[in-house]
């Protein structure tokens, strides 16, 4: 394992198993993680069935509850601690069953256990373990962060915070994004009340409801991810097969959004959220963007609307408090071309991270109470949601009746 | 010393040196010189040492004596005039300029030592070299251990001195604020007690004024409405006084504050050869430059290294594919996670990491059966 950098990443714990009784039984023997999904599939030889219940029951004994902290329509959230260690702290996510889905379980809850139980790293909500209850509900033990999330914060006029804590938090969230993207994860639904914060400051990403492993070639993904305010272009006009671009977009929209402490293009519908992204980054045409016209929901732009791609100026005019060099990243992370975009990894390497001013130390940055609240209130909600009240009914996406 | 006891005793007072006796000389002064303590009067101390360095004329004596270090005797007994010095000069004051070390400062602080009990030892190690200079033993071993010391812990001697220093400046301000602030107590107490008094006065004259000019009836009336006024008054002043003494208190802790902001001198270092049990101080590491990955390292590969291209009939019409290139979709990715799945695993050990982690366990309950069994089936996979 050490030779590796893909933590415990063996042959039986890849997502593609086919296999399920025996990835299963792998995953249980070490983490102890499973067992759960097992009461729900599908039927299994006897022996297997007293295996995976009696570990269920094991892990399920293992915690306790302490207090509700959250319900939505698609989960509740507790607060609970370790059997034989109060002083521990987890979160229980119990996901409501059958509130959706008739048979079977809610697609988010499994996105969210598939892909959370492959994904071990500091910026990375941890998820200790999943059982079942006895009505079959499946509950999910994530880590207990009490920070609250980014949104928080940056919504709050009474705190205050600088170019220094920005480049702290927007390195915890590029680290987190970069691991899902490095292990083939794309996380979907990247936005400021998705990155709850520890009790030590770090930011975690959290909310794997949309989340799934990048597609192989000439399978279809859905382009209906990504909370409209952070959706990438390439989504909006349609596009069905994408790569971890489409996280960076949506990390490129925290960053402004930290910076501006608004959202920076927020749209009340698809199309305003196309037509606003055009204004202010430049209208997509073939020139900048080779294909583009070919995306299913493309909406030719006559020529003399278009606006012209924006330059390294107007982002050091809007973000001034970025820096030059800021500003270049920021650049980097809104191209409008995918295929132009930085991905995670150069995100990273790129020199702002290294020059002045040092990123904030994590037990430095600004902080605020509440965060309980706050986290329950997050990990009930439904992927791609805005909770703005404003829009909360709004359809998610609209047919434009092109194709 | 009682005056009159002292007069008896310098009657018959005799130099030791000349043996003018304060009969006939009733201004003389006995001075002693911290060499080696013997006393003398002024005129012979005058006589002898004007011309420069000579020998103490007392017999038995060879001590070479300078004339300004002769000082007034502050104790009877010559004794504890020794000691006191000796004192003084291992803790604290310093009394000499020329070409010795003055003070060996041997002023460790308890904030400076791991423990109490290390605090205490060194108390008592200190008690143990002023004894042994006062009574004379092993001077010269315990002298060239303080010699030392000095010399190799000149920096934190310094500090600590600056500290005692800063101590008993903020010790005097504290106590002339709170005499500042009693006395504007007390003038604000006087004046309150003269307003009081007046309008007192005052709303009883109103009082009057008002029975001489209303009708009878609402005499009841008056009187109430005159206690009322008083009463509010009153409880005006009682919120105004309580405002000030907050204010006050405030300002008080905020100087207080000010005033525990020292700290000891924070390079003292390890164990100096003499002193033990001091804490250990770190200095801080210099910041590691940031590091974006924090310690991951990105695109580590093991067993091969990612081409950009691997022809395949199945993936080349993909890279004409303007729709999907449009999306973002990189095959690249693809060729990446294909060819890590394909070498996952290589060189982990299952069997191996489930030992160690039941090794780890071993203090923990005893994993159960169905564990166990799962473990193995693990194994065979």
């Amino acid at each position: 394992m050490a030779l590796s950098p893909f933590g415990s990443r063996s042959p039986s714990m890849t997502v593609h198993s086919p296999n399920t009784a025996i990835r299963l039984r792998a995953t249980a023997a070490q983490n102890s993680v499973a067992g759960s999904t097992a009461a729900v599939a599908k039927p299994m030889p006897d022996g297997d069935r007293e295996l995976t219940e009696q570990l269920n029951i094991e892990v399920r004994e293992r915690y306790v509850k302490d207090k509700k902290v959250g319900e939505g329509t698609y989960a509740v959230v507790y607060v609970g601690h370790l059997q034989d260690d109060p002083s521990s702290r987890v979160a229980i996510k119990k996901i409501k069953v059958n509130a959706e889905y008739k048979d079977g379980l809610a697609m988010d809850a499994v996105r969210e256990v598939k892909y959370l139980q492959e994904l071990k790293h500091p910026n990375v909500i941890t998820l200790h373990d999943v059982f079942s209850s006895k009505d079959q509900n499946l509950s999910l033990v994530l880590e207990f962060l009490p920070g609250g999330d980014l949104e928080m914060l940056i919504k709050d006029s009474d705190i205050h915070y600088g170019v220094a804590d920005i480049k702290a938090w927007m390195g915890m969230l590029a680290r987190g994004v970069w691991w899902c993207h490095e292990n083939f994860v794309l996380h979907r639904d990247i936005k400021p009340n998705n990155l709850l914060i520890a009790s030590d400051g770090e930011v975690k990403l959290a909310d794997f409801g949309l989340a799934r492993s990048f597609a192989d070639p000439l399978f279809n993904m859905t382009h209906q991810v990504i909370t409209r305010w952070y959706r990438p272009p390439e989504l909006l006009y349609g596009a069905r097969q994408y790569s971890g671009a489409v996280d960076v977009w949506s990390m490129g929209m925290v960053f402004a959004e930290l910076l501006l402490r608004v959202p920076f293009v927020a749209g009340s519908t698809d199309l305003d959220q196309i037509t606003k992204i055009c204004e202010a980054f430049g209208t997509p045409t073939e020139d900048n963007w080779p294909g583009v016209s070919k995306l299913p929901y493309y909406i030719p732009t006559d020529k003399a609307q278009v606006v012209p791609l924006q330059g390294r100026d107007f982002f050091l005019r809007q973000f001034p408090t970025a820096g030059p060099v800021g500003a270049d990243l920021l650049m980097s992370m809104c191209a409008l071309d995918p295929r132009k975009r930085s991905t995670a990894v150069q995100c990273l390497r790129h020199n702002w991270w290294t020059m002045d001013p040092r990123p904030t130390q994590n037990q430095d940055l600004p902080r605020k109470s509440g965060g309980t609240q706050k986290m329950g209130d997050d990990l009930t909600r439904r992927g791609g949601e805005l909770d703005e009240g404003m829009f909360k009914n709004a359809a998610r996406q609209l047919d434009f009746g092109m194709k | 010393m009682a005056p009159d006891a002292a007069s008896r005793r310098d009657e018959d007072e005799v130099c030791p040196v000349c043996k003018s006796s304060r009969y006939l000389n009733p201004d003389m002064r006995f001075l002693i010189n911290p060499e080696c303590y013997h006393k003398m009067c002024e005129s012979c101390v005058d006589r002898i040492f004007s011309s420069g360095p000579a020998n103490c004329p007392v017999a038995g004596c060879r001590k070479t004596l300078r004339k300004n270090r002769f000082r007034k005797q502050t104790f009877e007994d010559i004794g504890v005039e020794r000691e006191v010095d000796i004192r003084r000069r291992v803790m604290h004051m310093q009394y000499s300029q020329i070409n010795r070390i003055t003070s060996i400062r041997l002023n460790r602080r308890e904030e400076e030592f791991d423990s109490k009990r290390a605090y205490d030892d060194f108390l008592e190690q200190r008690e143990d070299i002023i004894g042994n200079l006062v009574s004379r033993i092993d001077v010269a071993k315990t002298e060239a251990q303080l010699h030392k010391y000095a010399t190799e812990n000149m920096q934190s001697i310094r500090a600590n001195q600056a500290i005692e220093a800063e101590e008993a400046s903020s010790f005097q301000a504290r106590i002339s604020l709170e005499q500042e602030e009693a006395r504007l107590r007390r003038q604000a107490a006087r004046e309150e007690y003269e307003t009081e008094r007046r309008e007192i006065q005052a709303g009883r004259e109103d009082f009057l004024s008002k029975l001489a000019s209303g009708s009878s009836t609402d005499a009841a009336a008056i009187a109430r409405e005159g206690h009322k006024v008083l009463l509010k008054k009153s409880s005006a002043r009682r919120s105004e006084e309580e405002r000030i003494r907050q204010k006050q208190a405030a300002l008080r802790s905020s100087e207080l504050k000010r005033g525990s902001n020292l700290s000891t001198a924070d390079f003292a270092g390890a164990d100096t050869g003499l002193v033990k049990g001091l804490r250990k101080i770190k200095t801080p590491e210099p910041e590691k430059p940031y590091d974006p990955f924090m310690g991951y390292v990105p695109d580590k590969r093991d067993y091969y290294t990612l081409q950009s291209y691997y022809p395949s009939q199945y993936l080349d019409p993909i890279r004409n594919d303007a729709r999907m290139l449009a999306g973002g979709y990189n095959l690249q990715d693809y060729y990446s996670r294909t060819l890590l799945e394909a070498f996952a695993g290589l060189s982990c050990f299952i069997g191996e990491e489930v030992s160690q982690r039941d090794a780890a366990r071993v203090t923990k309950p005893a994993a159960t059966e169905g564990t166990a069994l799962a473990a193995e089936s693990g194994q065979g996979v």
